[in-house]
């Protein structure tokens, strides 16, 4: 199936929409142009007007977003298109086509009265929220008092959002919730990629520009290596994100929190390098790179990044399942 | 090529069940033996695991390989990887003169050369690297001379990886000047056993005597034994290099995980031992992560290779990770271990043993096979095309 596509297809489209988007202030503006191009329901079913295309054909779009630093909650658009599509095909509907905008506010729960981490969440007509049961429901913004989240996020303008008490709306299972969190870690992972890979190629623009003691700075030996390392970063996440959607069977949810967590770490660790490249011109705000850096720093915050190593860590010395030491007593 | 099983992982699963079955007693390293495996057994196994389809994967049947592709050879290595099973002895012969040979050899020498390599009749070693020419492989001068009888090789070659133990050497000279730098080169099968071939071992860090320096001095060599020709044999070979780089030792990232895996059961036989592992439990996620993207690596330059797709100096990418996460987890191991109390049990001991060697070992990985620096070199001049002038 789909051989006829190639996830490569996009890409052109989706630079061109990303630019588009970024030439205007208004977010509904932005998701018509996005659900225009067919971009916001690419992963979507057929039934609710999407493309219903697997997941790697949303990879090249998010890059594109990450690396145009699109202001929109297009991750959440996807995910919610997909979760919702069976059970509530018209909000899906609604969503794939730009009608309406919602977000998904990724940290705290209803049972906490105040959620945050919701990109664009002033703006959004409706509002994931998480329960404690591992449930969800999807309620509508008006009327919920929206603030900025955090100073360090500029483009995706997170809110945290005061509840007026128990919430109505469309619900979603556990067991949806669980999928689609499972889910959010790749697409994250494929725009920190595309974040990334825009940090280092203006980096490399700048340094075969720039003459400082009479040579390039990508003449220094230093620099090249940085970079070198930097492009080792941002394909080693490129192929963890590959090969978390290439269904490796058993290994899969090992692959999708390697590739996630890979992404979370070695992303902003590119935008602090293409930074330090520029030398004082990467400390102004004039430079889009601290946006880069915002923008993978909120990522990493909104998918629990530093709690979910240390979750793996627990995990891992639990005990291993390699039956070749399976004879070593276990005491603790 | 014959097509892949119907059931995919069922190569994999026979070979898991042909390793549980054979890899016993002193092969195994996890455990500290009284009588370390000789030459002679590590060779046995080694020539069993290809009996067994474990070995010579992709070759074609002709040559005594199996005639399969790729992806049962990666299957098969995950679970070699898995387990605790000793490094190849003969891994210079299947993975690079195996290869070359392949590409450039007649089809004489293939059926010479290729089923002796898998059978273990003949260990081969690298007569690449010397003392002048190490990282900067291109300024080597071993000279080789044509005469009436053949070619007469003399010079010195170093960090020839167990030329005292092999038969046969994948050997590099030089037909010209070493102002000829990659012009002029030549490459033959010499047989070890060839008068004025003079080996000596040199002791490494761990304590092995694997190293050797080999000092060829009026060394005839068959006009049969030069493969491909001059300039050609070369150019063909840096080809096959630049795979066998990215793709050499493809167990590599399971190995890793095997380790991990064993540090871990081990340092949980003991409750002291356990509260030592708590502390490095965060430092261990982040290695089991890099771990685990580096068979990102490892599968994507597979199904590249299976597309046909050139590999070129992508190859330095996957050295360059595996390398660096490899020894970012040797020294958190060797920490742990020096942290293990004077009345440790048994199980703790064979895991020390075995982290300390490891530690030490992997000091080499990210010298040989080009350094990091050459690694960093090639990517940012032939990846990125970084200018270095305007």
């Amino acid at each position: 199936m789909f051989d006829d596509l190639d996830p490569k297809d996009f890409e052109e489209t989706a630079r061109e929409v990303m630019e588009a988007c970024a030439a205007t202030d208004d977010l509904a503006a932005r998701a018509s142009t996005l659900a225009e191009a067919g971009l916001l329901g690419v992963i979507a079913p057929e039934a609710v007007g999407g493309l219903g295309l697997p997941a790697r054909f949303a990879v090249p779009i998010l890059e594109a977003a990450g690396a145009g630093l699109l202001a929109f909650p297009l991750i959440e658009a996807m995910l919610l298109s997909e979760a919702l599509a069976h059970a509530h095909p018209e909000m899906a509907s609604a969503l794939v086509s730009g009608e309406t905008i919602a977000t998904i506010a990724w940290l705290g729960t209803e049972a906490d009265g105040i959620v945050a981490g919701a990109p664009r969440g002033e703006g959004a007509e409706h509002l994931l929220v998480f329960r404690a049961d591992g449930s969800a429901v999807l309620t509508e913004t008006a009327g919920l008092s929206a603030q900025l989240s955090d100073q360090l996020d500029t483009d995706f303008a997170s809110a945290t959002l005061r509840l007026a008490g128990p919430l109505t709306g469309l619900e979603l299972s556990p067991d949806a919730v669980a999928t689609l969190k499972d889910n959010a870690q790749i697409l994250r992972a494929a725009f920190i990629a595309g974040s990334t890979a825009s940090c280092l190629k203006q980096a490399c623009d700048l340094a075969q520009d720039r003459v400082q003691f009479g040579r390039l700075l990508s003449s220094y030996q230093a620099l090249r290596h940085r970079l070198a390392r930097d492009l080792l970063a941002l394909e080693t996440m490129r192929m963890g994100v590959t090969r978390a959607l290439s269904n490796p069977g058993e290994a899969a949810p090992m692959a999708r929190r390697a590739a996630w967590l890979g992404a979370a770490r070695m992303g902003p660790a590119c935008a602090e390098s293409a930074i330090q490249v520029f030398g004082g011109m990467g400390f102004t705000w004039e430079v889009p790179l601290h946006r880069h850096l915002r923008q993978m720093r909120t990522l990493a915050i909104q998918g629990q990044a530093a709690a979910s190593v240390s979750a793996l860590a627990e995990t891992l010395i639990s005990g291993s399942s390699n039956q070749w030491y399976e004879e070593v007593p276990d005491v603790v | 090529m014959t097509t892949a099983p119907k059931d995919p992982g069922a190569y994999g699963a026979m070979a898991r069940t042909w390793l549980q079955q054979n890899l016993t007693g002193n092969l195994r390293t996890d455990r500290v033996h009284e009588t370390p495996a000789t030459l002679d057994e590590l060779k046995a196994f080694e020539a069993a695991m290809h009996r067994a389809g474990l070995a010579g994967i992709t070759w074609p049947k002709a040559y005594g390989g199996h005639g399969l592709t790729l992806r049962e050879h990666l299957e098969a290595n995950r679970e070699i990887g898995l387990a605790p099973a000793p490094n190849a002895v003969n891994s210079i012969g299947k993975e690079l003169a195996g290869p070359i040979i392949q590409a450039v050899g007649t089809e004489e020498q293939k059926l010479e050369y290729l089923p002796k390599i898998l059978t273990m009749e003949n260990v081969w070693c690298q007569g690449f690297s010397e003392p002048g020419a190490g990282s900067d492989l291109a300024a080597l001068r071993t000279r080789a001379d044509r005469t009436s009888d053949g070619w007469v090789v003399n010079g010195q070659k170093i960090w020839t990886s167990g030329a005292s133990k092999s038969q046969r050497c994948l050997l590099l000279a030089r037909t010209g000047v070493k102002e000829d730098r990659h012009k002029g080169l030549v490459l033959f099968a010499v047989p070890m056993d060839t008068p004025g071939i003079d080996t000596r071992e040199i002791r490494s860090i761990e304590g092995h005597r694997h190293f050797c320096e080999v000092f060829f001095n009026d060394v005839v060599v068959d006009e049969a034994n030069m493969l491909g020709a001059p300039d050609e044999g070369w150019s063909a070979a840096t080809r096959v290099l630049s795979i066998e780089r990215a793709s050499n030792r493809m167990y590599r990232s399971w190995r890793f995980e095997s380790e991990l895996d064993h540090l871990i059961t081990a340092c949980r036989s003991d409750a002291r031992t356990y509260a030592i592992l708590q502390g490095y439990a965060r430092d261990l996620a982040e290695v089991r992560i890099e771990i685990e993207l580096l068979k990102g690596h490892v599968e994507t330059l597979v199904e590249a290779l299976l597309a046909g797709e050139e590999i070129g100096p992508s190859g330095s990418l996957p050295k360059l990770y595996w390398s660096e996460a490899h020894q970012k987890f040797a020294r958190i191991a060797a920490e742990i271990v020096a942290r293990f109390p004077t009345d440790a049990g048994q199980p703790l001991l064979d895991a020390k043993a075995r982290m300390e060697a490891i530690y030490l070992a992997s000091r080499a990985e990210t010298i040989y096979a080009g350094t990091t620096e050459i690694q960093l070199d090639i990517i940012a001049k032939r990846i990125l095309n970084l200018k270095k002038a305007a």
